[in-house]
């Protein structure tokens, strides 16, 4: 039939960026990132790691369609950072957060399986 | 530590308390507060099966853990069926579904993802099997008996007839014990006799995305901590009221010189339900609050990876993909 494959949330297309940055020319210090093949899983982990950052004016992601498998995160800051740098920052400490989740939960288990013996 | 970030769960709306500490939840965050905060303790741990507090970390943070471990930590399943026979009265399409949702044993991790759906199968990224079933009459049995089970033979196609077919150097790299269905006794279809299966399985390794049976877990979900508290004493027969309005275990009876008073014993396993505000009398003695940055996760694994290893690899995943996105917008 006419359902498209079930890859296609997932794989990118040859040619197909992953990331693209587009200006915004509204306001200064504005840009919008279209993050190709992701979703809310990522975009709002991102989204909510960004509003942390004092530097950032506005931080807003959406999906624009369901079959489309994208997000689009705009970001603003203040004049003396840009906004790629602040979703470096972001995807950074999100990096280091991770690690942390990593070695706590390598030692909750440790514990628990001493505690079982 | 200080007072976590609660919210109150109030008769007609929910209120926030804010903590006077500094809490995830806060506008400005430092990875030194949130290391100090952030903890993680098993509370129960079985084959199938683990629960454990997260604590400290953001709702959006739990949730992408959630999304994670059901929809992208990948597993292997039957992708592909070459009926060859199929003589019994499932249609070849229903029969093919319910293979593909029988959950293997396979380790993920040794397979690699299958390039093109319709490329050849590869040692690499399929595992093959067989189903080759016939039933009988079973000659041997004692005549008397009109039971099915004992006048034919495989009469009841199980996932244990499903066979291995090692591919090229498989046979070396793994053992059969541990590629074949998590479970034996998985009933497949019924047949009389004369009626036979011959299928050709191929099980290719993907993700929940492609399609659910790739999901690694039943369920995997969190929920907030509760805390109850009782503000004024309820004793007698308001007390067993109190009990049964709530989940079993979470409030007790205390005899106190001849009187029975309901206390608080384990709000941890309380469902929240809000029985407690259908009587007016009861509804102002208790308290029910939820810790915002407390969560409970519960992972219920298929069978195919162990269930502490699903969260891990979802880190793992969520990593690769932090990190793939920081080179990628490093080379904008």
């Amino acid at each position: 039939m006419n359902a498209p494959p079930t890859f296609e949330s997932f794989l990118l297309y040859e040619g197909e960026k992953k990331i693209t940055k587009e200006q915004d020319t509204k306001v200064p210090n504005a840009a919008i990132f279209t993050i190709n093949k992701e979703d809310h899983t990522l975009g709002n982990m991102i989204r909510n790691q960004l509003l942390k950052d004092p530097n950032v004016l506005f931080a807003g992601y959406k999906v624009p369609h369901p079959l489309e498998h994208k997000f689009v995160l705009r970001i603003q800051t203040t004049s003396d950072y840009s906004p790629q740098d602040a979703l470096t920052n972001a995807i950074s400490d999100l990096i280091s957060e991770l690690a942390l989740f990593e070695e706590r939960f390598k030692e909750a288990i440790k514990e628990k399986k001493e505690g079982l013996d | 530590m200080g007072v976590p970030p609660t919210v109150t769960l109030e008769e007609h709306k929910i209120s926030k308390n804010v903590s006077r500490c500094p809490t995830v939840l806060d506008e400005h965050w430092t990875f030194k507060t949130f290391k100090k905060r952030c903890r993680i303790a098993i509370v129960r741990y079985e084959d199938y099966e683990i629960e454990f507090d997260f604590i400290g970390i953001h709702p959006a943070v739990a949730n992408t853990f959630r999304r994670i471990m059901i929809s992208e930590v990948p597993t292997v399943a039957i992708e592909k069926v070459h009926v060859l026979n199929n003589t019994s009265i499932m249609q070849d399409e229903v029969l093919t579904h319910r293979l593909g949702l029988i959950p293997l044993k396979a380790d993920p991790k040794l397979f690699e993802f299958k390039a093109e759906v319709d490329a050849e199968p590869r040692e690499q990224d399929t595992l093959e099997f067989e189903l080759k079933v016939k039933c009988m009459y079973n000659k041997d049995s004692n005549k008397n008996s009109s039971l099915a089970e004992d006048m034919y033979i495989n009469n009841y196609v199980y996932s244990k007839h499903i066979k291995w077919k090692p591919i090229g150097s498989q046979k070396d790299k793994f053992s059969e014990e541990n590629l074949g269905p998590v479970h034996d006794d998985i009933l497949i279809t019924k047949m009389i006799p004369g009626q036979e299966l011959d299928l050709k399985l191929f099980a290719i390794k993907s993700n929940g995305k492609d399609h659910a049976k790739f999901s690694p877990v039943a369920t995997a979900f969190y929920r907030m901590l509760p805390e109850i508290s009782l503000v004024k004493e309820v004793e007698g027969e308001a007390a067993e009221r109190l009990q049964k309005c709530f989940s079993p275990g979470v409030i007790g009876l205390k005899k106190d010189n001849g009187r029975v008073i309901a206390v608080v014993n384990d709000a941890r396993y309380d469902f929240s339900s809000r029985n407690v505000y259908r009587y007016d009398d009861l509804k102002d003695a208790v308290v029910m609050r939820k810790v915002q940055d407390h969560f409970i996760f519960t992972i219920e694994s298929v069978g195919a990876i162990k269930p502490d290893d699903i969260f891990r690899e979802a880190i793992n995943i969520l990593k690769d993909k932090c990190t793939s996105l920081l080179q990628e917008l490093n080379s904008l």
